[in-house]
């Protein structure tokens, strides 16, 4: 993606969040009571404040990508396989989307441990070995800490507790 | 009795090994528990609370002080090494300490940082010697229209941490503040984007965010580009910080170093604020400027004097008025009532040995702070040193504890993982992530300010003029503006 597309696209959705912010969020989103004296004690007031900024600064966004040149250049560096990559992040995606589903179920110390093996193997680690025996002792350690030194009540999950 | 039998009295309450050993300890829990990401300064004080229960007063209330002092600089260390805050006082340190790391040079900013923060430190705790009953009443003219004026004013600070594009940061820190909009309202308690969840009613947990847009970024792109950093050094590297280097930097600590001590005398303000203004004034000024953001030891130099310039300071209140400064300063008040002491005026008059006891102790953690901050550098040497693809699962385990760990609360990782896609997504589109958090953590102080002031006239904006130092904040700010226009249209010209 070029400098000027970031540009044309950061200044759309800033414009179309704008929209979205003023014309439904903002009025289904936010409570306020009806009785207010004045408008700037709403509690729609401070976030319509903000959409409307946000709008301004998409224009601007919009302005300036149009005087920016169409052979700006690359603005983030090419992958060698993006596909691969898409799929490690859809992964990576997955992975922690089941790691916050497991936490309070499993326990922290048990999901960490398969959620740092997985994370190591969509990093293609170059030492399996070394993520192995890190996966079990770092949740182990950490959990040591905080569960016996500074006493916090670290989720044990259901079914295998730790002392 | 006179400045001598006050300063006498304060050695023969800390002049023993004890109160040298709880000062030493607490710096070493302090600087430990602001290296590991999601510990924080703030944690580390309350965690090491209860255990100065049984000490006596000034002792207990040193190692508080060691902790609050330690985590500060400690917070640097990850900063520089794994691009994640310890405390979100470092979270500008990252912009030019991060950089340097990946070049080989974390020594070199890890050691500049640490000159800078015990150069900081000492100006604070002078500052808090010299100053305390002048600072304080200063402080205490402030009222809402007052902090809205300065708060105001400290926004314009994302004009300087914005990088290439100042409107991509204005759309940055718009998205901050509208995040920061999350929870309960703070005048008619009603919903704001809370969707009926409970979890979402206190707002977006302040730690969550950071490191969610800090940390998590950079495991998403060791995932998508899991090669990317092959032929990249990240090690302490064999150049250190040299005297030379100090004296490039001294203007900016000097600076940042006052920045810290003003902000960090107004109640509320903190750290980060501190740190961010101080950053971006050294960049405004330097005549490296180009270099800021892309690993220039000055900048770490400025953001960590800046961060520590208010360690020293938040005790002024403290002491002087028996108003907490911050967070930390908050819980430390907690340990002077545990005590039987009561920070404020009549502590001057009734525990004059404990204030200069205090003072003396202040001024020796500085020199602790160096020797243990220069041992704790090369004892994080490892870190630096764990292949990137074995630490990012490390981080991740760590920012899923240390996140949990603030409240207990399951739903802070998730916002912290949502945080993450956001921070990638904004990296890919090259939207600064500073003014993201200078906007989220001065936005709720902005509007509730505001709306305080509007509160208090009526609706009648004039009371935000309503005199000299609103007036002062104001032209502060409009001179800043035309600044940025004027540098951005020179730019825009230099283009063409």
């Amino acid at each position: 993606m070029s400098k000027r597309a970031i540009q044309f696209q950061l200044g759309i959705g800033a414009c179309l969040g704008c929209l979205f912010l003023i014309l439904y969020a903002i009025p289904h989103w936010i409570s306020s009571p009806s009785n207010i004296r004045n408008i700037v004690l709403s509690p729609r007031f401070w976030p319509s404040i903000v959409a409307g900024l946000t709008g301004l600064v998409g224009l601007g966004l919009l302005v300036v990508s149009r005087s920016t040149p169409h052979e700006s250049g690359l603005a983030n560096t090419p992958i060698d396989a993006p596909r691969a990559g898409l799929i490690r992040l859809a992964g990576l995606a997955g992975l922690m989307v089941a790691t916050f589903w497991l936490l309070p179920r499993l326990g922290m110390v048990w999901v960490s441990i398969p959620a740092f093996l997985a994370l190591a193997f969509l990093a293609r680690t170059r030492h399996p070995k070394t993520a192995l025996v890190c996966a079990v002792a770092v949740p182990m350690l950490l959990y040591g800490f905080f569960a016996h030194v500074a006493g916090i009540a670290i989720p044990q999950g259901d079914y295998v507790r730790l002392p | 009795m006179s400045l001598i039998d006050n300063v006498m009295a304060g050695f023969a309450l800390v002049g023993n090994v004890d109160a040298f050993l709880a000062l030493a300890i607490g710096i070493v829990i302090g600087v430990i528990g602001g290296a590991i990401p999601g510990i924080s300064a703030t944690m580390a004080v309350a965690l090491a609370l209860p255990f100065t229960f049984p000490m006596q007063p000034v002792n207990g209330i040193l190692l508080l002080l060691g902790v609050y002092k330690g985590g500060i600089f400690g917070g640097s260390i990850p900063a520089i090494l794994i691009k994640t805050p310890g405390t979100p006082a470092s979270s500008a340190t990252i912009l030019d300490g991060h950089p340097m790391a990946e070049r080989g040079e974390a020594g070199r900013a890890l050691g500049m940082a640490l000159w800078a923060s015990c150069t900081a430190d000492v100006i604070s705790n002078l500052s808090l010697i010299l100053l305390a009953g002048w600072l304080a009443s200063f402080a205490l003219s402030f009222g809402p229209p007052e902090f809205f004026a300065l708060i105001l004013f400290s926004l314009t600070i994302i004009a300087g941490v914005s990088g290439e594009s100042l409107l991509r940061g204005a759309l940055s820190a718009l998205l901050g503040l509208l995040l920061a909009t999350i929870g309960l309202d703070l005048v008619y308690g009603t919903n704001r984007f809370t969707f009926g969840n409970p979890n979402l009613m206190g707002g977006l947990n302040f730690i969550a965010v950071l490191i969610g847009l800090f940390a998590i970024p950079e495991i998403i792109n060791t995932v998508w580009n899991p090669t990317g950093h092959v032929g990249k050094v990240r090690t302490l590297g064999s150049k250190w910080v040299t005297f030379a280097d100090y004296r490039r930097c001294f203007r900016s600590i000097l600076r940042g170093s006052f920045i810290g001590v003003f902000l960090g005398s107004i109640p509320g303000i903190g750290a980060a604020p501190a740190a961010f203004l101080s950053y971006s004034e050294a960049r405004r000024t330097s005549p490296n400027k180009a270099n800021f953001g892309k690993g220039e030891i000055e900048g770490v130099a400025a953001s960590e004097a800046g961060n520590n310039g208010v360690a020293g300071a938040t005790l002024i209140p403290l002491l002087a008025l028996g108003v907490p400064g911050d967070v930390i300063t908050a819980i430390i008040i907690g340990a002077f009532m545990v005590h039987g002491l009561q920070p404020g005026p009549m502590m001057f008059v009734m525990n004059v040995d404990i204030i200069y006891g205090l003072f003396i102790g202040l001024i020796l953690s500085s020199g602790l702070l160096f020797i243990v901050g220069s041992l704790a550098i090369r004892g994080f040497k490892p870190v630096a040193d764990i292949p990137k693809r074995i630490l990012m699962p490390i981080v991740l385990v760590l920012c899923i504890y240390g996140v949990f760990a603030v409240n207990n609360n399951i739903f802070d990782v998730g916002v912290m993982f949502v945080m993450g896609w956001v921070g990638f997504l904004m990296s890919r589109y090259h939207i600064p992530a500073a003014p993201f958090l200078i906007a989220f953590i001065l936005g709720p102080l902005l509007e509730d300010n505001f709306r305080q002031s509007m509160l208090m006239s009526g609706g009648t904006p004039d009371i935000l003029l309503r005199g000299p130092i609103t007036w002062f904040f104001w032209g502060l700010t409009l001179i800043t503006i035309i600044a940025i226009t004027r540098g951005t249209l020179d730019k825009a010209r230099e283009k063409d």
